[in-house]
């Protein structure tokens, strides 16, 4: 058999001819080849079906009202080199207020100052030449910038650097002893307790400085929608940088937006997760229960919201006691 | 509108697609090796589409979730050699999943939310020509001279902005990494999607 299209694929050319019809009605030219096709698979009236529900759905954002300003969702990208404007400011704060995360301190540091964040505050550090840096929960960075280059060391946790363009000055961000360089970029960059270091770029070029790799003399740079995980020692052996698709991306970076999304974690990993955004614990009693795989949104500051959906989803049983929330499976069977 | 008329595509909006990821998420876990679910899932929505009439079902979900285990079925024997394992998992089938997945719970709570957050993340061109034509309902061919480009270049943005949304609410490259054989078809998906296509 042919090569047959993937469902992807598939998707591709349903979003296209929903836009197509959208625009106005088809030549009879057209009308055959929309047939042919609607009729040579039998995934595509179906994936056809849900591309018109969707964009159908698209409309509901009507209700948002007419002063309906998508960029008040947007998150930080890159920055404006003149500084975060006072828009893009108040767009971030507000977002990130809907979904119940305080940001504070929008006021530039002082140079060597440290920067840090409590257990489940997200913070938006503007630096002065228009980047900006935004602290998950339990960071902390150093700003030290002089005439040479823009230099960040991220003391622990995780960080999401918008950097603003500027060739004489590059801006470098240290991570325990490695140096990771640009010119411009949007990139992640994570070292919690027990892992290795672990850097995201969703946008621009990122540079590995040479002396981090072990043997090979060449500094390696990792490309948009790449990640990599820095070996534990330096000099290590260092794999390729891998590519991700962004979607992957959108998802690991949830977190910019007060969020923790799930693709299959087992729910032990999910309970962890939420352990960083807040004292309560989520404790399993169950290590079956403990394996289920979930998904979904949910917002970083709920975890009694989540183990409350996660309860209902497994017929589990949920009590509170102090800063624990306990699931069993209902019935006490395991 | 053509392909399914309007009261048609409405009624999946409202009756089926919430449905979508606890659907796939029961795929995931029970559907034979070799059965992808974002297959299932396209094929089971144009039975819907071709039914004469919707008015008749009274459990969407539930008829839903049948349909998809017809699918399947019907993909089982369409491959010569049923493997007795695969008969096996059909079995499995039996009792679908009936509760809410968080995922559908969440979105529930904040669709538009998620709408205006989806619409945001667009690329800037895609997104300015997709609120002027879904939101505001401006006709395509006067979001071109407004935005001074061709109507074959917003035709084009439409489209990458409805793609956009099925990868948002949808599949997303979502697919599930809990079993193995499900990691193959990640790894195949991620390395360019070259098909992890078996027996058909």
């Amino acid at each position: 058999m042919a090569e047959r299209d993937t469902s992807r694929d598939i998707d591709q050319a349903a979003s296209r001819w929903t836009a197509r019809l959208d625009r106005g009605p088809l030549n009879p030219e057209e009308d055959k080849a929309f047939q042919a096709w609607l009729h040579g698979d039998p995934r595509r009236r179906g994936a056809l079906l849900r591309a018109q529900a969707l964009s159908m759905m698209s409309e509901s954002a009507q209700a948002l009202g007419p002063s309906f300003d998508p960029a008040a969702f947007q998150s930080p990208r890159r920055a404006p080199l003149a500084g975060l404007s006072r828009r893009q400011a108040l767009g971030w704060t507000s977002a990130a207020a809907a979904v119940g995360v305080v940001v504070l301190g929008v006021g530039r540091p002082a140079s060597g100052a440290v920067i840090r964040t409590e257990r489940g505050e997200i913070r938006l550090a503007p630096l002065k030449d228009g980047s900006t840096v935004l602290l998950n929960t339990q960071s902390a960075i150093r700003v030290r910038y002089d005439e040479g280059q823009r230099l960040v060391t991220l003391l622990s946790g995780e960080a999401y650097f918008s950097v603003a363009r500027d060739e004489k000055r590059p801006f470098v961000v240290e991570v325990y002893g490695r140096r990771l360089r640009t010119v411009q970029a949007g990139f992640r960059v994570r070292k919690l307790d027990h892992d290795p270091v672990d850097i995201l770029v969703q946008q621009g070029r990122v540079e590995l400085d040479a002396s981090n790799l072990g043997g090979s003399s060449e500094a390696m740079a990792l490309e948009a929608n790449t990640r990599m995980v820095l070996p534990e020692l330096i000099g290590g052996r260092t794999e390729q940088p891998q590519a991700i698709a962004p979607e992957i991306i959108t998802r690991e970076l949830a977190w910019r937006e007060g969020k923790l999304a799930f693709e299959g974690e087992t729910l032990q990993a999910a309970a962890e997760a939420f352990g960083r955004y807040s004292d309560t614990r989520i404790r399993i009693r169950d290590p079956n229960l403990a394996r289920e795989p979930v998904s979904g949104l949910f917002a970083a500051n709920d975890p009694v919201g989540f183990s409350r959906a996660i309860a209902h989803v497994f017929d589990a049983r949920l009590e509170q006691d102090g800063d624990n929330v306990i699931l069993t499976r209902a019935g006490g069977g395991h | 509108m053509i392909g399914a008329d309007r009261q048609r595509t409405l009624w999946f909006l409202r009756n089926i697609l919430p449905h979508e990821s606890a659907l796939r998420g029961w795929l995931s876990r029970s559907a034979p090796q070799g059965v992808d679910p974002d297959d299932i899932i396209q094929e089971a929505y144009t039975i819907l589409a071709e039914l004469e009439t919707v008015e008749t079902i009274r459990f969407p979900r539930a008829y839903l979730f049948q349909v998809a285990r017809s699918v399947i079925t019907r993909h089982v024997r369409r491959a010569r050699i049923v493997s007795i394992h695969a008969v096996d998992d059909l079995d499995r089938l039996e009792h679908p999943d009936e509760a809410a997945t968080p995922e559908q719970l969440a979105i529930d709570r904040d669709e538009l939310r998620q709408l205006a957050l989806a619409i945001a993340a667009m690329p800037v061109k895609t997104r300015e020509a997709f609120v002027l034509r879904r939101v505001k309902g401006v006709p395509q061919r006067e979001i071109a001279s407004r935005m001074r480009i061709s109507e074959n270049t917003v035709e084009t943005h439409i489209s990458r902005g409805v793609l956009f949304l099925i990868d948002w609410f949808g599949r997303g490259g979502n697919k599930r990494s809990q079993t193995s054989k499900n990691t193959e078809v990640e790894i195949s998906s991620l390395d360019g999607r070259t098909r992890h296509q078996s027996r058909h």
